[in-house]
């Protein structure tokens, strides 16, 4: 990605000021692989993660919202994380468990995408609910370690221009990180390790959404703003988001303390 | 296989002909499906109650009485690990990995059990059981027998369920054939319940469970209506 400027080619002595305003992305980029590998160190929540690397792709790729479908063990994929918390998105990547472009992508190993015309005559009935919802073009990264796959990146456009080879190119390596973040190294030669790791992200996402339902009941709230105080409640306290959750469904935690604001 | 053919599937063949007239019964149809078909040597469903073994449901095979036996007297293994954590646990070679267990795993190998399959009933952190599997023979599961038994585990849950929200003239095949259980805003509704009831979340999925299965509505357009305040479970 050589800039360009003045008429001719400059040969890698552009000043840094220069160089930082012709290179926002570049910048976006390093600050998301330096936060992935900070977070990677420590003992990390899955959704989590997966939440903040939805939200870095959307900015970085300049796209309306993105979010990261896994392998269920039983078969099909299930949302694990999304950029956006509202329902309707969340549904839209959820019903990609029977037809789109995460299935696709999961089915063949390989990097899919499509524009509103296109995503009609593949997934008729996927593309009417991406375009109710306001979205235009649209691609899925396969999420995989070696030759398993074990799930997809998803983005969304607000407009039918598709994803740049640039694009997708850091896609896939965002969809790298994520596929290492998940299923550990010494998993990769135990299946059964797979399995077990896969079925612990789906069951963190369940149980987020059991709290979910428990605080918006509690504080008379919606639930969409039952994740904001999940989510902030397990940052002020430097806790895992799961452990937060798992903590009001059992009555561990009163929901009032997600209520207040944090000392 | 999608896991909605694969429910289908499993529940046509245990409420086929003869239907069972009690949940045990029905368990039982379980546990032999799955050792015919998986080449089992045992296969239990075992209740919970935090920690507390209740018994067993259902158990067939030469095999499934002594590994819940040993597990309870030891009080260690991997049906109480997996209760108490909502994961399944997969052990396909008990000789090997003895470190998790130190006094269940050498106690099952001298039994003759080398493989143990546990899978949680449950939906969330709490569990009510587990559904057991362990074979003589050491080896993982295939994947295809793997999402068979996590799929065995969850009509397993909701007939357990059934239980406590009997419904007149019950009709199983009907009653765990339910689609679309495990959307996103099925969980949701169920947090709900549970706060609306002051219940767990598995006694508000069960009334979940009875109140589609009533209506003849999907449990995942109830939930929809949940949380959309339309439907209240407060008594």
């Amino acid at each position: 990605m050589s800039e360009v400027t003045g008429g001719h080619a400059r040969d890698g002595f552009a000043s840094p000021g220069l160089e930082d305003a012709a290179r926002p992305r570049e910048r976006l980029l390093a600050r998301a692989f330096v936060r992935l590998a900070d977070t990677l160190v420590e003992e990390f929540d899955v959704v989590d993660f997966l939440q903040s690397l939805s939200s870095d792709s959307v900015e970085i790729l300049g796209a309306e919202a993105a979010g990261v479908m896994l392998a269920d063990p039983r078969g099909g994929l299930r949302l694990l994380a999304s950029s956006e918390e509202r329902m309707r998105i969340l549904e839209l990547f959820e019903i990609q468990g029977a037809q789109g472009p995460c299935l696709d992508a999961f089915g063949s190993g390989q990097t899919v995408q499509a524009n509103t015309a296109e995503g009609r005559s593949r997934w008729p009935e996927f593309a009417q609910q991406a375009a109710a919802a306001g979205f235009g073009a649209m691609c899925a990264v396969p999420l995989q370690v070696r030759k398993n796959v074990i799930g997809a990146l998803n983005l969304f456009r607000g407009t039918d221009e598709l994803f740049s080879d640039d694009d997708l190119e850091i896609a896939q390596a965002m969809a790298g990180v994520a596929a290492i973040a998940l299923i550990q190294e010494r998993a990769i030669r135990e299946r059964t390790l797979v399995s077990e790791q896969l079925e612990a992200a789906l069951h963190s996402r369940i149980v987020i959404e059991q709290a979910k339902g428990m605080l918006a009941e509690y504080l008379v709230t919606s639930v969409d703003e039952a994740f904001i105080l999940l989510r902030r409640y397990a940052r002020d306290n430097n806790q895992k988001l799961t452990s937060v959750a798992i903590g009001v469904v059992d009555r561990q935690i009163s929901s009032q303390a997600l209520a207040r604001p944090q000392p | 296989m999608s896991d909605e053919g694969r429910r289908a599937r499993i529940v046509a063949a245990i409420t086929g002909p003869g239907n069972a007239r009690s949940v045990g019964a029905l368990m039982h149809r379980l546990c032999r499906l799955a050792v015919d078909e998986m080449a089992l040597s045992g296969c239990a469903v075992v209740l919970m109650s935090g920690t507390v073994p209740l018994g067993a449901l259902a158990s067939i095979g030469r095999h499934a009485a002594t590994i819940t036996d040993l597990q309870f007297e030891l009080g260690e293994g991997p049906c109480l690990q997996a209760c108490a954590s909502g994961l399944p646990v997969l052990m396909p070679d008990l000789a090997t990995d003895t470190a998790r267990w130190p006094a269940f795993s050498p106690a099952a190998v001298a039994a003759g059990v080398r493989a143990e399959f546990s899978v949680p009933l449950s939906v969330g952190p709490s569990g009510i059981g587990t559904l057991d599997l362990c074979r003589a023979e050491p080896g993982m599961l295939s994947d295809h027998h793997l999402a068979d038994v996590l799929v065995a585990a969850d009509i397993a849950r909701d007939a357990v369920l059934s239980l406590q929200e009997p419904a007149a003239n019950a009709d199983f095949a009907a009653m765990l054939d339910v689609v679309g259980s495990d959307r996103l805003v099925v969980h949701q509704a169920t947090g709900m319940i549970a706060a609306q009831l002051n219940d767990t979340t598995m006694n508000a999925l069960a009334r979940l469970r009875a109140a589609a299965f009533e209506s003849g509505r999907s449990i995942y357009e109830i939930a929809q209506d949940v949380v959309a305040r339309r439907v209240g479970f407060d008594e």
